[in-house]
């Protein structure tokens, strides 16, 4: 066992250590064991240091950079000029800023509820005992595995341009809108549509939430006589409420970040980023245009702190509200 | 035997401590390693140059062909390359330069120029020239002055460009309407309404938005879109401009707006939703390859019937002033602007060869370049051309904000008397900066 030890004394069970390291200890002698913890958190920390280096050289330098340039004006060439809130409150005189501020919101108001109860549904429906279910999981999940991709807001957007697929179905039931995605109006409504479209995720999530529900509360509902909808109501929904949470969270905080399908379907590389008139200018797009095409980079990190304060504020009050309506199984908590 | 083990546990771990070292000191030279190979220089004297351009794969295709050649003459010199779109490459060029890796030879623009100079990115190659590596000499009808800024040679002309209106053939036949050298504005507007009547077609794409074509207009009337520093003209004056824009939008004048944006990036001239469309004049190339019909040459419209207040544009090579290899870099783009060969495989595709050596060397064969060519020399023989101040910094800015809000103006999502607003507000903002 000795040996075995010394090779991998990370492998150690504690319970056949003579000597446990969790734990109090009593020791004997405390220098010696203190010089033994100490190399063994030195190794810890040694074969965590890539992560650690990877943390600190790509998330919280940047993030520390960010909240200083959020304060400055800086174009990238220039030294970063200290210019103390001024960049917060360009942003909310400018009425490019709230135009955007605006989009994302009906966005996220939106395109989050209808993609939730797209993958509810479809839950509900591949959650039954069918031939060939697995199939059918697959081929609705495919949309969301392909969906991030660049090549699919392409595709979208070909879809949704002036006579193409959706424009000539359109007139065939005497709808003429000449194409969604020139339509300053309207190009917002095929990007939900993308979003929706990919409901796959929450879909798997709402699947395992919905196989955890006890059979039993169905078969009294039924010698009770309850009907499916009531059933659905009075069960299920409550049953899966903190799964439903979950995917609440999760897809709000998702939309309020879309980035590349709006800069795809909105224009890309031709003119202006950011749709017909600014039709599709969510809000990352506008911070995109900023930071990238006008060299505001100080503005651009200020706007990106203001969605983080943004989201952490949505999320806060989502967490806030789950006592209302999210049942766990001991009662709440 | 509490002791043995202990020393044993700690051998181990100090096994694992010095495996974890050399683990570390590999990745370490690995990191040396990529960062030489990485390097420009080498030990046999070769050296390696960047060069990147913005433009479709057609053009990268003709560039491929041209280093090939310079590769053969200077096997010394080695040339990587980079190409991106329009938009696309000056964000990319942006954060490289910031980030103080700019390419070391790259294409640019009359609109860039002042804007990279402030941000001290552009090489002055006039050092080259002196040096005896870069000649200027050979240049047509005054273009080895393009890219001079405040006395320093901040880049080569590669060709010239001159903003024309750019006309499906069959649509203006059908229409019964003929361009000549020296029609007005008021002609302009007739062939617009008679293009819409008779070819089913809206006459123009949206010219409105096209901010050279609106700083030819300002020049005929003795203003200009830019100063050395800041706007050349007033509200009033692009409230008037842009009054008759909305007019011809709502009437079908000009293309509908929605219809434009959603054929991007296809020109509403190839996808026949406008019969004529104001243009670089080497963009004839890529219509006709783009679209089905037939396409052609017309003049800019005048106010007085002789002065259009054109110049000649002209894409450009320019250098960074962070390059390894000056020289090297000289040596490049004296290649590619005096050498013959290098004409004959470009083509029009950058415009009329910049220097008489290209010029004569590259004889066009094919309608669409032929006509490129006659265009141009009509140009010169008419006696039209003026001089162009370089841009101030902050024009690119301006000139995508013009063209988005016209866009707005046309899409109706604007009165013009907020879009002439918002322009103005923009634009001063950008030209502060």
């Amino acid at each position: 066992m000795g040996s075995a030890v010394t090779h991998a004394p990370a492998t150690e069970v504690p319970t056949t250590d003579p000597e446990p390291r969790h734990g109090p200890v009593k020791s004997p002698r405390p220098a010696a064991l203190k010089r033994r913890g100490r190399r063994e958190n030195l190794a810890g920390y040694l074969f965590m240091s890539p992560w650690i280096a990877g943390f600190l050289l790509l998330t919280a330098g940047p993030m520390v950079a960010s909240l200083y340039f959020a304060f400055t004006d800086y174009n990238l060439f220039d030294a970063p000029r200290w210019i103390g809130l001024d960049n917060f409150s360009e942003m909310f005189s400018d009425p490019r800023w709230r135009h955007s501020v605006q989009v994302t919101l009906w966005y996220v108001v939106v395109g989050t509820p209808i993609k939730l109860a797209a993958a509810l549904g479809v839950a509900l429906l591949l959650a039954q005992k069918r031939r060939g279910q697995a199939f059918y999981r697959a081929a609705f999940y495919a949309p969301s595995l392909i969906g991030a991709s660049v090549s699919v807001a392409i595709v979208w957007k070909a879809i949704f341009s002036d006579d193409a697929v959706v424009d000539r179905t359109q007139k065939l039931f005497g709808v003429d809108v000449g194409g969604w995605t020139g339509d300053p109006d309207l190009i917002i409504y095929s990007l939900v549509a993308l979003t929706v479209w990919q409901f796959g995720a929450p879909m798997v999530i709402f699947l395992a939430g919905l196989k955890q529900v006890p059979r039993e509360l169905y078969e009294a509902a039924d010698v009770d006589g309850a009907g499916r909808f009531r059933q659905f109501w009075s069960i299920t929904l409550p049953m899966i409420s903190p799964v439903l949470f979950f995917n609440v969270l999760l897809e709000t905080i998702h939309s309020f970040q879309i980035f590349s399908s709006a800069y795809i379907v909105g224009g890309g590389a031709g003119g202006n980023a950011c749709g017909p008139a600014d039709g599709s200018m969510v809000y990352t797009c506008y911070l995109y245009v900023q930071g990238f095409e006008n060299s505001r980079m100080g503005l651009a990190s200020a706007m990106a702190w203001m969605l983080l304060v943004a989201v952490a504020l949505v999320t806060a009050v989502l967490f806030w509200s789950q006592k209302r309506w999210v049942h766990y199984e001991e009662g709440g908590r | 035997m509490q002791q043995g083990r202990d020393a044993e546990g700690r051998t181990g771990r100090r096994t694992i401590l010095k495996a974890a070292g050399a683990s570390l000191a590999v990745a370490g030279l690995g990191a040396t390693a990529t960062a030489c190979g990485g390097g420009s220089g080498s030990g046999d004297g070769t050296v390696t140059i960047r060069y990147s351009w913005w433009g479709a794969e057609d053009r990268a295709e003709r560039i491929n062909k041209t280093i090939a050649l310079f590769e053969k003459k200077y096997p010394k010199i080695k040339v990587k390359t980079d190409f991106q779109q329009y938009t696309d490459f000056w964000k990319k060029f942006n954060t490289q330069a910031s980030g103080g890796n700019p390419p070391d030879v790259f294409q640019n623009a009359i609109g860039f120029l002042r804007k990279y100079d402030a941000k001290n990115v552009l090489l002055d190659l006039g050092e080259q020239v002196k040096a005896g590596n870069l000649s200027m000499g050979g240049f047509r009808a005054g273009l080895e002055k393009f890219g001079e800024v405040d006395g320093k040679l901040l880049g080569v002309p590669v060709g010239s460009n001159s903003l024309a209106l750019v006309i499906d053939k069959p649509v203006y036949t059908k229409a019964g309407v003929t361009p000549e050298q020296g029609w007005t504005w008021d002609d302009f507007d007739a062939a617009m309404v008679r293009i819409r009547d008779r070819a089913g077609r809206a006459g123009d794409s949206g010219m409105y938005g096209v901010m050279y074509l609106y700083d030819l207009y300002l020049r005929q009337n003795g203003k200009a879109f830019f100063t050395e520093d800041g706007l050349g003209f007033t509200e009033a004056d692009l409230t008037e401009w842009w009054t008759k824009a909305e007019k011809g939008v709502k009437t079908g004048l000009y293309a509908d707006a929605k219809k434009v944006v959603q054929v991007k990036p296809k020109s509403a001239l190839s996808a026949e939703l406008a019969g004529s469309e104001f243009t670089w004049d080497n963009f004839t190339v890529r219509y006709t390859s783009e679209g089905k019909s037939e396409y052609g040459l017309a003049p800019i419209p005048t106010t007085d019937g002789k002065k259009t207040g054109q110049y000649l544009g002209s894409l450009m090579l320019s250098a960074s002033k962070r390059t390894q290899h000056p020289k090297e870099v000289a040596q490049f783009i004296d290649f590619m602007v005096h050498d013959p060969e290098v004409a004959k495989i470009m083509g029009y595709d950058r415009g009329v060869p910049a220097t008489e050596a290209q010029y004569q060397a590259y004889q066009p064969t094919d309608p669409v370049n032929q006509a490129i060519a006659a265009y141009e020399e009509s140009l010169v023989e008419a006696g039209v051309l003026e001089t162009i101040t370089p841009h101030p910094n902050g024009a690119d800015i301006c000139e995508a904000a013009f063209l988005r809000i016209a866009e707005e103006m046309a899409l109706g999502k604007r009165s013009v008397s907020e879009a002439v607003e918002q322009f103005f507000t923009e634009s001063k903002t950008a030209l502060a900066g």
